[in-house]
């Protein structure tokens, strides 16, 4: 429960008298106000000043002799971190916190900007991958949700540029973003942080698919670990969000394989050697159904319905409707899940996935022979009767929990 | 519950901590202080790295001059740089001598030696090979493959310039490039000359 809970509904209880005025002010007491209001001030001013020194210092970059600018580069970082420690000290935990993450985007741009000045650009990924080091050093040192989200990004910049530019994958870079960050999660869990690093390691999984040139549904072989990752995870909903990206990404590839999987060419593009690709997700499915029987989570199996691998049926009519079955099982099994367990954001997520899925399967499967306005038609009478079936399923569900 | 057994440090083994994790424990003040300060100093050791390994490659490098043309030197945007085209970025089919087909990304070494002052491709190989001094050996990457050629990447293609030199330049100006190949393989540009056709003489850094 957060101050501001406590706040803006705690006057509501003592009106109902839940609690008392007296108690009201303890439980203020509990949750002390964070100087967040007051150290946004400085910081906005810092920024101001911060911007208009960077302003005079770019328009005489170049103009200035080496090794002023290496001074100036040197300078600026050491004092963010420096400046840091001196607030951070003396309490003010955001300002503190904005000049770390700002002396780690300096160390970034140092390093930029002095190969830019020796035009050493381009040639090796030490230097980017050094800033990536730094990040994960400082959030493990600082223990910061905000220096674990800048060093995620930096992770994704550095692996962007490594594969974009220099044409290769750093492995290492890789192993480090889901070592370093990854582990610290593990030991911190988080929401938040949880969905962040997930989509960060999805991005990279991403860039080194393409960059082997390989099938693009290896993609879910990693993706699957991240996923089975969130079912060892002990905090729950840590875990959910660390699974978000993968299954979103699954989704969408189902999703897509329903609408165009009917082309032979686009169905051969997804078909790894079969054996090969079916032991490694096996592998990684076990793993995922032994960390749900451990923490007794068995019931979030269904998830695994995106992943049946339905590419390897022969192109046509068959796929989209074998996919399509698959979505129904998929979004259904959400929406039972979420009515008992009288969840009500996954109700509207599982509504929105069956709608969505109810969609494709009718422009899939009408789209061809039906004319269009009986296909617009019968498509928004199937839609409202959907959300009317929907809706008094989910008011049904949630009458039993609000009594009044 | 909350306590970990040792509450030391971080590196609990990851199989003790898989059952239920011990959340992790604040770091203690001054271990973070100290840390910061040497990941400090260490992050303005390595800055300083990079200047002296930009120092070292001209200072201890072996010069080679390429032919260049300057792409849209008209284009130049704030922070300037030019974007540099080398004769030795397009490589003919025949002077490559690996055992399969060049894919693109992939690293090539590139056999350079001196025609008439300016150095040209002789050879590209997949690994990198043994030279006679009369030739040296530049790393690329396959930036694109064709039929009948292929073009490379090295890392110099961009060059960067104190501000409007690079209106001076007409488009496509022929120029040329002095770069500096460190003997650890790091290469980088030492200087660029305008070459005498144009009406422009004059030289630029």
């Amino acid at each position: 429960m957060s101050r501001k809970v406590v706040e803006t509904d705690g006057l509501e209880w003592v009106r109902k008298g839940i609690i008392s005025p007296e108690q009201h002010a303890q439980l203020l007491a509990l949750y002390p106000a964070e100087q967040r209001a007051i150290g946004l001030l400085p910081l906005l001013g810092s920024l101001l000043i911060g911007l208009s020194a960077l302003s005079v210092v770019a328009a005489n970059w170049q103009e200035m002799p080496e090794l002023m600018r290496l001074g100036l580069l040197l300078g600026s970082l050491t004092g963010a971190y420096a400046a840091a420690e001196y607030f951070l000290r003396r309490q003010y935990e955001a300002l503190g916190m904005g000049l770390v993450g700002l002396g780690l985007i300096l160390f970034g741009a140092g390093i930029v900007l002095t190969s830019q000045m020796y035009q050493l650009i381009g040639y090796d990924l030490t230097g980017l991958l050094a800033w990536a080091v730094v990040g994960i050093l400082l959030t493990w040192l600082y223990r910061s949700q905000f220096v674990f989200l800048l060093t995620v990004i930096i992770g994704g910049i550095v692996q962007g540029y490594n594969t974009g530019q220099l044409g290769v994958f750093s492995y290492f870079t890789a192993a480090l973003t889901a070592g370093g960050l990854g582990y610290y999660w593990w030991r911190r869990p988080d929401s938040l942080l949880g969905g962040v690093l997930a989509t960060g390691l999805l991005w990279q999984i991403a860039l080194l698919v393409n960059h082997l040139h390989i099938k693009i549904t290896w993609f879910f072989v990693p993706a699957m670990l991240i996923y089975a990752a969130g079912d060892w995870q002990a905090n729950r909903p840590a875990g959910r969000a660390l699974q978000g990206p993968p299954l979103v990404a699954a989704f969408l590839f189902t999703l897509g394989l329903a609408l165009f999987g009917e082309t032979e060419t686009y169905a051969g593009e997804l078909r790894p050697p079969l054996l090969v690709y079916l032991a490694a997700l096996g592998a990684v499915l076990a793993l995922s159904l032994w960390g749900k029987h451990t923490r007794g989570r068995l019931s979030s199996a269904t998830d695994w319905l995106l992943l049946l691998p339905g590419f390897y049926l022969p192109g046509g009519l068959p796929l989209a409707v074998a996919t399509l079955v698959v979505l129904y099982a998929y979004s259904g099994s959400v929406l039972a899940r979420a009515h008992y367990e009288q969840n009500q954001d996954r109700v509207t997520l599982g509504t929105a996935l069956f709608i969505l899925t109810t969609a494709v399967a009718y422009f899939k499967l009408t789209w061809g022979f039906m004319d269009k306005s009986l296909f617009f038609l019968l498509g928004g009478l199937l839609l409202l009767g959907l959300w009317w079936f929907l809706r008094r399923r989910a008011t049904q569900t949630f009458s039993v929990k609000a009594p009044d | 519950m909350p306590t970990s057994p040792d509450s030391s440090a971080f590196p609990t083994p990851l199989t003790a901590a898989l059952p239920t994790p011990a959340p992790l424990p604040p770091m203690h003040e001054s271990r973070r202080r100290l840390g910061v300060r040497w990941l400090v100093v260490a992050q303005v050791l390595f800055v300083l790295g990079v200047a002296a390994a930009g120092y070292a490659t001209a200072a201890l490098g072996r010069i080679i001059t390429l032919r260049t043309t300057a792409i849209d030197p008209r284009d130049l945007l704030y922070g300037d740089h030019l974007n540099l085209n080398y004769s030795i970025s397009q490589i003919p089919g025949h002077l490559w001598r690996g055992s399969s087909v060049p894919r693109r990304k992939q690293a090539v070494y590139v056999v350079l030696e001196s025609r008439q002052g300016n150095y040209e491709a002789v050879a590209v190989y997949a690994q990198e090979p043994t030279v006679p001094a009369s030739q040296v050996v530049l790393r690329g990457w396959v930036a694109d493959t064709f039929r009948r050629s292929m073009r490379l990447r090295y890392g110099f293609e961009r060059y960067y310039v104190p501000e409007n030199t690079g209106r001076k330049l007409k488009p496509k100006q022929s120029l040329r490039v002095q770069i500096s190949i460190a003997p650890w393989g790091q290469a980088r540009i030492k200087q660029v000359d305008v070459l005498p056709p144009s009406p422009v003489p004059t030289t630029t850094p």
